[in-house]
């Protein structure tokens, strides 16, 4: 069936089609439907869920954790501030290996009080262990979700699913919606192999010392680097089922590109229709969508740029004493592997509109390779 | 014990933390600098009694309804605990340790009720057989010589008792009144003893005039003297031999034996002692007036204190400071006593201040009959060649009753003086101990542990305060009417009350808070007892402090 | 030997890492007695995260599921939540936080989780300060107290925050007071909490020798004292917050014996000593009076 809805409601579709038993979550504008939607699916009955309808952030996560430690599926949702107040229950459930999904709708942080979109706050949780699909379109927003359960139940890590405020969260598109009875086969339900049993009692998380603290960390890492098969399988099983895939990074008009524009989230199809308007005009451009940021995908971001002549990194974030995020993380896939010149782009931050022109501008910038400063452009700021 | 985990691999471990095992491989033992132990004292009341009874364990069975396991208990240090029940001075309330808190446990009461029971289930005494060929006679058939012969024949010895009476028992009998001591009690306890094992009676065997000692020492492997004091000491009072004037013990002897006595309206006792005190109590009963006149104080007076109590109570008068003087008497009617006022001077060998005559100072009184009882002594002529002598007692040496002869033992008022039936029955109990011991070859026993504790060593918050549960009695007029039993004894329910008063002082009597408060589970709790676990105990002492009773001792590790 | 008073099964293990006469370590005993094994415990940072003992190993034979500090009632709303979902409806989800993990850090999450009744048992043992990270003051230390970060003549100030009215003001259908000192009458209030549904919060009185500056045998005197000395009374809140039953039968001890048996305290002078015991009497008279008017709340007589 398709709907017009939100990619707020897409959220919520793709937790309904999941069978999530025990949702927590609290109320954050620009996520808000998220949360009301998905109250409403378990007061009519539409989803067979728990709702705890939680006094913060942080009691959402945390129950959350309680709820996934039990042996249940467990989904939250947030944004920008709540994402902050949980920052402490982020790391928490990576250490505990609880496959937890969460949506976060990128908004700029305060002060001042801003509800538009950037991707500081998700970004600043980018080194907790969670893994992060940053998503561009409300399909993708639903289908990522019924992915991201799979992918987290079986590398036993929690996934964060990215979508800009407004851009998406508000945006409505057509949805092909998912029903759970054509999901469940691809996503049968959650049964763990350790989880708070009674008649099986063991003590989880308690202290443990320098000799064994540092294997239970390789053991996240490792499954960090496992995931990228699983989430690769996981997104071709889906689009072998349902006729749809997004891969770890999308590539746009790459093979023959001079200049690659390296995008995430809405900006990506903003940036592919500029493309195809400097292609039009015989430019060999391309774009590349990171679309999994973690793990970060090393190899396919350095098999496509490893080709293009210059590559640009668009950053809706900013690490202050640092770069755009995603242009230190490209930097940093391609050092000694090869020598094409990278550049960073900061623009939008706080919700700005990233148009087609000023990614156009971005792209002439780069191109001509004119008053650039080697790390940080910043575009659009009034100087 | 557990064992400890330890991972070689990443590939051994849980993906996240996650207990696979409990901590007890963690010897926490190791932490401890002092160290628990269950060590057991001595009751403080088991000290302050005379035939050292194990009070806190007969008092404990009965807390858990074991009552034969109660009375036997008992049994092992006194054979009549239905008389000293009664008229026992009771010197372990004094030492009860629940005196200092609210009042002393009544233990007379409890052992009283013990006896009873023992007497009312004649089942309880299972008559021990003759096992040695080794005979032992007794000589008297008071509480001493009791006591002797029924430890003895527990122990399968045979014994004759030679008694100078037509019956056994002695004081009790002729001395104590039985608004005290009923006669069918005292007759059940005698004759619970007697057929407790192999024991011939021969009454009417006095010992001097029947039978010899020295003929005694040879037809038996052992000899106990238990005779008593039969002689009054005289006042040493012109005209104390007359009309009108009578030996306390005498007086007793015809009330007991059932003699109708008339001592007159108006009659004076001179003697500050138990006997002075049943003359009086007896003469009330008879109807008169009677003032005890007494050459000391109140506090000085040898009586028990709960006599002197009973006999305010029945209307006795007191005079102290005073001795008699001087006596005149007409042909017929009242006597004229004049008495000499005394103070007190300097203390006297047994630490009491003696009285002197307090200047000229005297008052007279009008009597009809004056009653003496300034105390008994012995008949020194039956032993008196064969034995070591002190004064007109048998000279004993330590505590088992040993004479200067190797065979006779002796125990008892005959050895000690005027005391009590409990230091008599102890006497008895202990001179056939050691009487048996030398017969068998038994080696002595180790000297016992006596560490006991006090009010400082019991955690009263466990305790509620509370007061000594009083035997009921009759009402004043009835027990004044005759010679019925004040006391009529604790009911189950009472004996119950009274019981779980006990502290159980310095004796575990698993109350488990040991266990309860350990926070480290190393205490365990087993079938009949606890047990430290001192792999695990991080000697925190909380046990030690929450043990309501101080059963629990602690010591320095490595020492 | 006696039928014990206090059940036998042990679903705590010797080997645990708690101080010398840890208060906090009868406690949890006590309760798991009450609970039985059908109880999943949720445990925020707080002293019991470190006696429960090192992984891979658990000083307690029931599921405990670690969690952070404030996060208590949160992990054991959901934990609830996640264990019905998955048909597991008998389990008792108990939160075992330490007083800073309940009056001050966790109180939030606790409000929340009572305001919206979850079916779980929250119990706060209360040592008085922060004695995970070494003795730093937390609203539920009393006045007063030196701690670490009330050291000198900044002793505390402040009395200790009302917390049975706190949660009495959430109208939740069970609060209770108890005292390690007192474990019958506790297991019996754990045993009444485990049959009740909604939030039951239960609060333990628990001595910490370390941090009290006590010598450890005396834990459970100083927490008979504190119920005697009416530092801590015994107190019972039932019918959604509006009964309440203040337990009065005991012989009263001193204040004063009470406070200098603690290092803590021993820096009180006497005019001190005596406005401590004021506020202790106040106290006493407000919860008195709570007991009085319970019969006249508003909403009783429906
Ligand atoms: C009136 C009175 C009241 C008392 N009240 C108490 C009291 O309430 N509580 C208490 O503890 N104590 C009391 N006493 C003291 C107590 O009775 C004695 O200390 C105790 O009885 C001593 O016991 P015994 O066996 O040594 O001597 P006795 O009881 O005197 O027994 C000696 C026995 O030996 C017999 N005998 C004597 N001479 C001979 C002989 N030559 N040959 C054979 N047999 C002989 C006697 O007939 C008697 O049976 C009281 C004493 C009196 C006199
Ligand atoms: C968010 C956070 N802040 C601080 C700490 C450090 N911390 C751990 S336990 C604790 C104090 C715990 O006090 P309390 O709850 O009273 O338990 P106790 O240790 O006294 O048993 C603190 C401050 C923490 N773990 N997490
Ligand atoms: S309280 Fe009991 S054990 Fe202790 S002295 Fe008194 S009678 Fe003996
Ligand atoms: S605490 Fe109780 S059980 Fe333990 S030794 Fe003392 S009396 Fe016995
Ligand atoms: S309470 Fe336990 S740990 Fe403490 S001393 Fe006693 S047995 Fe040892
Ligand atoms: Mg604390």
């Amino acid at each position: 069936m398709k709907k017009v809805i939100m990619g707020n409601h897409a959220v919520s579709y793709g937790v309904r089609a999941s069978d999530v038993k025990v949702i927590s979550a609290y109320p954050i504008t620009p996520q808000t439907q998220v949360v009301e939607l998905l109250s409403e699916m378990c007061a009519n009955g539409e989803l067979d869920a728990k709702f705890i309808a939680v006094e913060s952030e942080h009691s959402a996560l945390t129950a959350c954790v309680g709820a996934s430690a039990a042996g249940s599926r467990t989904f939250t949702a947030t944004s920008s501030q709540g994402l902050l107040l949980m920052h402490e229950i982020i790391h928490w459930a990576v250490g505990a290996r609880l496959p937890i999904v969460m949506s976060n709708v990128n908004r700029a942080v305060g002060p001042p009080w801003s509800i538009w979109t950037d991707q500081n706050d998700s970004l600043s949780q980018r080194d907790t262990g969670w893994l992060q699909i940053y998503c561009e379109s409300n399909q993708e927003v639903q289908d990522t979700i019924v992915q991201a359960f799979k992918i987290a139940e079986t590398v036993m890590l929690p996934v964060m699913i990215v979508l800009d405020a407004f851009f998406l969260s508000h945006t409505f598109e057509i949805v092909d919606i998912l029903e759970p009875e054509a999901v469940r086969p691809f996503l049968p339900p959650y049964r763990p192999a350790r989880k708070i049993d009674t008649a099986d009692p063991h003590s989880f998380g308690n202290l443990a010392g320098p000799g064994e603290y540092f294997e239970l960390r390789y053991m996240i890492e490792k499954a960090m680097e496992d995931s990228r098969a699983v989430i690769e399988r996981t997104d071709r099983e889906f689009e072998e089922r349902f006729g749809r895939g997004y891969g770890i990074v999308k590539p746009y008009r790459c093979d023959d590109a001079d200049y690659v524009l390296v995008t995430s989230g809405t900006v990506a199809s903003t940036t592919r229709a500029v493309v195809d308007a400097m292609r039009a005009e015989g430019i060999k451009i391309g774009s590349l969508k990171v679309r999994v940021f973690r793990p970060f995908p090393f190899d396919e971001v350095r098999e496509v740029l490893s080709k293009a002549k210059k590559v640009g990194v668009i950053d809706r974030n900013i690490s202050f004493g640092h770069h755009g995020i995603f242009y230190q993380e490209v930097k940093s896939a391609l050092y000694g592997r090869t020598n094409v010149p990278v550049t960073g782009f900061i623009t939008g931050l706080g919700g700005r509109d990233v148009t087609p022109a000023v990614i156009r501008g971005i792209a002439e910038k780069l191109i001509a390779g004119t008053n650039l400063e080697p790390d940080i452009n910043w575009i659009g700021v009034k100087i | 014990m557990g064992e400890k985990i330890t991972f070689k691999s990443y590939k051994e471990m849980p993906i996240c933390a996650m207990s696979g095992a409990d901590m007890t491989y963690n010897l926490t033992g190791s932490w401890r600098n002092v160290r628990p132990y269950y060590d057991f004292k001595v009751s403080p009341c088991r000290l302050g009694c005379p035939a050292m009874e194990n009070i806190q364990r007969y008092i404990f069975l009965l807390t858990q309804e074991k009552y034969e396991e109660a009375w036997r208990e008992l049994m092992e240090a006194n054979p009549m605990p239905s008389v000293t029940g009664r008229v026992c001075f009771h010197p372990c309330m004094e030492k009860c340790t629940r005196k200092d808190f609210d009042q002393a446990i009544n233990i007379p009461a409890i052992e009283r009720s013990i006896g009873d029971r023992g007497l009312d289930n004649p089942g309880w005494m299972k008559k021990a057989p003759a096992t040695k060929k080794e005979t032992v006679a007794v000589v008297g058939g008071g509480p001493a010589g009791l006591s002797a012969a029924y430890y003895l024949a527990r122990r399968g010895y045979p014994v004759t008792i030679f008694e100078a009476d037509a019956v056994l028992g002695g004081t009790l009998r002729w001395g104590i009144p039985e608004y005290r001591l009923p006669n069918d009690v005292l007759d059940r306890v005698v004759a619970q003893i007697v057929g407790s094992g192999p024991i011939t009676v021969k009454t009417g065997a006095a010992l001097g005039r029947d039978v010899d000692l020295a003929k005694l020492e040879k037809e038996f492997a052992a000899v106990f003297v238990g005779v008593g004091l039969s002689r009054s000491r005289p006042l040493g009072v012109a005209g104390e031999e007359g009309r009108g004037i009578e030996r306390g013990l005498d007086f007793l002897r015809r009330v007991n034996g059932g003699e109708p006595v008339n001592p007159g309206r108006s009659v004076a006792v001179v003697g500050g002692g138990n006997t002075a005190m049943d003359v009086a109590r007896c003469a009330r009963r008879a109807g008169a007036e009677v003032t005890v006149v007494y050459r000391r104080t109140m506090n000085e007076m040898p009586a028990i204190k709960d006599e002197i109590e009973e006999a305010e109570h029945e209307g006795v008068r007191f005079r102290f400071l005073a001795a008699p003087k001087s006596i005149e008497r007409g042909a017929s009617g009242p006597l004229t006593v004049v008495f000499q006022q005394m103070k007190l001077g300097d203390p006297d060998e047994s630490g009491r201040r003696r009285p002197v005559p307090d200047g000229d100072a005297t008052f007279t009184l009008s009597v009809n009959t004056m009653f003496t009882a300034i105390g008994e002594e012995a008949d020194a002529a039956p032993f008196g060649k064969l034995l070591e002598c002190d004064g007109n007692l048998i000279a004993t040496k330590g505590e088992w009753g040993e004479t200067s002869r190797k065979k006779i033992f002796a125990g008892g008022d005959v050895a000690t003086g005027a005391a009590s039936v409990v230091e008599a029955v102890a006497a008895g109990r202990k001179a056939a101990e050691r009487i048996s011991r030398m017969l068998s070859g038994e080696p002595e026993p180790a000297a016992e542990e006596t560490g006991t504790i006090s009010i400082e060593n019991i955690n009263t918050a466990y305790f509620t305060k509370g007061k000594r549960l009083l035997v009921p009695r009759i009402p004043l007029d009835e027990a004044l009417a005759g010679y019925r039993e004040i006391h009529t004894g604790y009911d189950d329910r009472m004996l119950r009350r009274e019981a779980d008063r006990c502290f159980s002082c310095g004796v575990c009597n698993f109350c488990d808070n040991c266990w309860v408060f350990c926070p480290d589970v190393a205490v365990r709790r087993l079938e009949a007892e606890y047990e430290f676990d001192y792999d695990f105990c991080k000697g925190c002492l909380v046990c030690v402090i929450e043990c309501p009773r101080c059963a629990i001792s602690t010591r320095e590790e490595g020492k | 030997m006696n039928a014990p008073k206090i059940p036998l099964p042990e679903l705590m293990t010797s080997g645990h890492l708690a101080c010398q006469g840890c208060g906090a370590t009868q406690a949890m005993r006590f309760a798991l007695k009450a609970l039985g094994p059908r109880t999943a415990l949720v445990l925020p940072a707080c002293c019991w995260s470190v006696i429960d003992g090192p992984f891979p190993h658990s000083s307690l034979k029931v599921p405990i599921l670690h969690t952070a500090f404030e996060a208590a009632a949160s992990t054991a709303s959901g934990l609830k939540a996640g264990l019905e979902m998955r048909g597991d409806t008998e389990t008792v989800v108990m939160a075992w936080a330490g007083d800073g993990g309940t009056f001050d850090i966790g109180i939030q999450a606790l409000s929340g989780a009572a305001e919206r009744n979850e079916d779980i048992i929250y119990c706060c043992y209360d040592n008085e300060a922060y004695m995970n990270t070494g003795i730093q003051r937390s609203s539920s230390t009393p006045i007063g107290a030196w701690t670490t970060t009330t050291p000198g003549v900044h002793w505390k100030k402040r009395p200790k925050k009302k917390m049975i009215d706190i949660m009495a003001a959430h109208s939740i259908p069970y609060i209770a007071t108890a005292s390690v000192a007192y474990p019958n009458d506790l297991i019996e209030k754990f045993r009444k909490a485990r049959e009740i549904k909604g939030t039951r919060f239960l609060h333990v009185f628990a001595p910490c020798p370390t941090g009290w500056k006590l010598a450890p045998e005396l834990s459970v005197s100083m927490a008979r004292q504190a119920v005697t000395s009416k530092v801590f009374p015994l107190v019972e809140v039932t019918d959604n917050g509006r009964t309440w039953k203040v337990w009065k039968d005991f012989e009263p001890t001193p204040v004063k014996d009470y406070c200098m048996a603690q290092g803590r305290f021993r820096h009180l002078s006497e005019d001190e000593l005596r406005l401590v015991a004021e506020g202790i009497e106040e106290n006493w008279q407000y919860l008195l009076s709570r007991e009085a008017g319970s019969a006249f709340v508003p909403g009783l007589q429906h």
